[in-house]
């Protein structure tokens, strides 16, 4: 629902709002020009994949080498495009650990942790500590970055 | 060493409570060095001055250690009163039972524990006290309570005082002086190690406001080893830190359970995930489908404005509306061509309000229909009103939104409800 959604853009305007959303936009909207008109691919799923690949480098280049998982998604995204892999969203959402949930809540945690390094970009090698950090940017620069696509879908429809 | 044991043996029995005691306050005086300092040392000095017999040859000794006692106090430590009170403690009952090997297991005890050491202020200083009119078997009980920065003057008075009251004590207490010179190297540490307790743990002494008769000052858990249980802590601090600022960008959270505040993050995280590719599906769809598309558009915008052709389309897009929506559960791709097969498009739920209200302005881009039924497959398992909020859209197809579009508004509408 439209009210929700604005809820949920409302709630923590100040810890959402990523500083460089004006650069994330310029970034993005580029990208996503240079691939209307440079691609020759139509096939949908391909195409989707590009804009995908397009939002994420353009949020990582605009935080730029600060954060460690921007430079880890830029580089995963820089050998990705190099090596063409057949499928990359595989990678995008990695596989949860196939070990069954252990009750013990020590386990849980250790689960939780290694799901969320998994998310991160860049978080496999990182302590406890860090990874709550990252996670921490990486989540605010996504959700600015949800609320760009969201406005340009917005805007393009209107 | 042989005869300090077989003393202890022969006075294993008379020694019980006081043995009993000086444990006590040892394990104590090793887990902890809570803020009773002072009234420790207060009772351990009021308890301990009176009791003391008169005839006692280091009398002079003790009120001299009393006072130096009072000095190091007042200069700051909270540990070294209470280790040597508890030494003075331990020496009265020392003199009262003989206990010296006891003495000596203290101190040997005392020297076990900082195996870690490195505390700031040391806790003992070098008193050197022998007891005794007389007696057999009586040792002198040295106290080693160094600070740590005034190691070297301390050892120095320590061996001349020692070796003084060696002189005058008895002969086969040189086997005792030398516990005291194999602590002196350690107690630094010891202290070290108590103190540090003291210092880094600050206030968070349990031992409470009143002061139990008994020396027992409740011990915190996780002195043990103390570097690592600080650092150990430091780190659940910035953990929990972390925490709390991820737990306010995540929306809707309010739980308080670490491992359930994880679980929302990792939730989040994905969602994110997923709506980025959601949406970038979407203006691609929009992009794919613009130019067929436009010229369809533009001449159903015009035409359908009537209701019958409106109602028709109606009628005829609900079955399509289920066909897109079974597709696009299996394939978005084959979902969006199907529709540009029909000549139809998918747009978001306000667009589609837009165009109905106004009549006049048929705008071409309408097309870049950018909208995605929001499937109630978004992964985070609560999010039931959570997932589809954000892209606020729903499948719409042009034709419909003329006409009676409410109808077919509130139909996918229901699937994010």
């Amino acid at each position: 629902m439209e009210s929700k959604s604005s809820d949920e853009n409302c709630n923590n305007p100040n810890s959402e709002l990523h500083p460089s959303k004006l650069m994330m936009a310029s970034h993005f909207l580029r990208a996503l020009f240079r691939i209307q008109h440079t691609t020759t691919d139509s096939s949908f799923a391909g195409r989707s994949r590009k804009i995908r690949r397009a939002a994420y480098a353009s949020m990582a280049y605009s935080v730029g080498t600060k954060r460690s998982w921007s430079s880890a998604l830029l580089r995963k995204l820089r050998s990705r495009s190099r090596l063409r892999s057949p499928n990359p969203r595989r990678a995008k959402y990695a596989a949860l650990p196939g070990k069954p949930r252990v009750a013990r809540p020590q386990q849980r945690e250790m689960d939780q942790a290694q799901v969320l390094r998994e998310l991160v970009p860049g978080g496999t090698s990182m302590d406890d500590c860090r990874l709550l950090e990252e996670t921490t940017d990486f989540v605010r620069c996504l959700s600015t970055q949800v609320r760009l696509m969201q406005a340009v879908v917005d805007s393009v429809s209107i | 060493m042989q005869p300090s044991s077989k003393e202890m043996q022969g006075m294993a029995g008379g020694l019980a409570p006081s043995a009993v005691a000086a444990h006590i306050a040892l394990q104590e005086l090793q887990n902890d060095g809570g803020v009773d300092h002072d009234d420790f040392l207060d009772q351990m000095m009021s308890g301990l001055a009176p009791a003391w017999p008169m005839g006692l040859g280091g009398y002079d000794e003790a009120s001299l250690l009393g006072s130096r006692l009072r000095q190091h106090q007042a200069a700051g430590g909270g540990s070294p009163p209470n280790g040597k009170s508890m030494l003075l403690q331990l020496n009265h009952h020392h003199y009262a039972h003989h206990a010296s090997p006891q003495q000596q297991l203290l101190l040997q005890s005392m020297g076990q524990p900082p195996a870690g050491g490195g505390g700031d202020s040391g806790g003992f200083l070098p008193l050197p006290l022998s007891l005794g009119s007389g007696g057999s078997g009586h040792s002198g009980l040295l106290v080693d309570i160094s600070r740590e920065e005034v190691d070297a003057p301390f050892k120095a008075s320590d061996s001349t005082k020692a070796e003084a009251l060696y002189n005058n004590g008895f002969g086969e207490n040189h086997q005792h002086f030398h516990h005291p010179q194999n602590h002196r190297g350690a107690p630094p540490a010891a202290a070290g190690k108590c103190q540090v307790p003291a210092a880094a743990s600050g206030s968070p002494s349990t031992g409470g406001g009143a002061v139990p008769p008994r020396p027992r000052v409740r011990a915190r858990r996780g002195q043990a080893t103390d570097p690592h249980s600080i650092a150990e802590r430091l780190r659940r601090e910035r953990i929990a830190e972390r925490m709390k600022a991820l737990q306010e960008l995540v929306p809707n959270s309010n739980k308080t359970d670490k491992a359930s505040m994880l679980d929302e993050i990792i939730d989040y995280v994905k969602f994110l995930q997923l709506q980025v590719k959601v949406l970038s599906m979407s203006r691609l769809g929009g992009a794919a489908a613009v130019a067929p598309l436009v010229a369809d558009m533009s001449s159903k915008a015009g035409a359908g404005r009537g209701e019958a052709d409106g109602a028709a389309a109606n009628d005829g897009l609900t079955a399509a509306e289920h066909q897109v929506a079974k597709l696009l559960e299996e394939d978005m791709g084959s979902a969006m061509q199907y529709l540009q097969g029909k000549g139809l498009c998918l747009m978001p739920i306000s667009l589609a309000s837009a165009i109905s209200s106004a009549t006049c302005h048929p705008r071409s881009p309408i097309p870049g229909g950018l909208s995605q039924l929001n499937r109630r497959t978004a992964p985070s398992p609560h999010a039931a009103g959570d997932a589809p909020s954000s892209p606020s859209m729903s499948a719409l197809t042009v034709p419909s939104t003329n006409g009676g579009g409410d109808a077919d508004i509130s139909r996918p509408s229901r699937c994010k409800d």
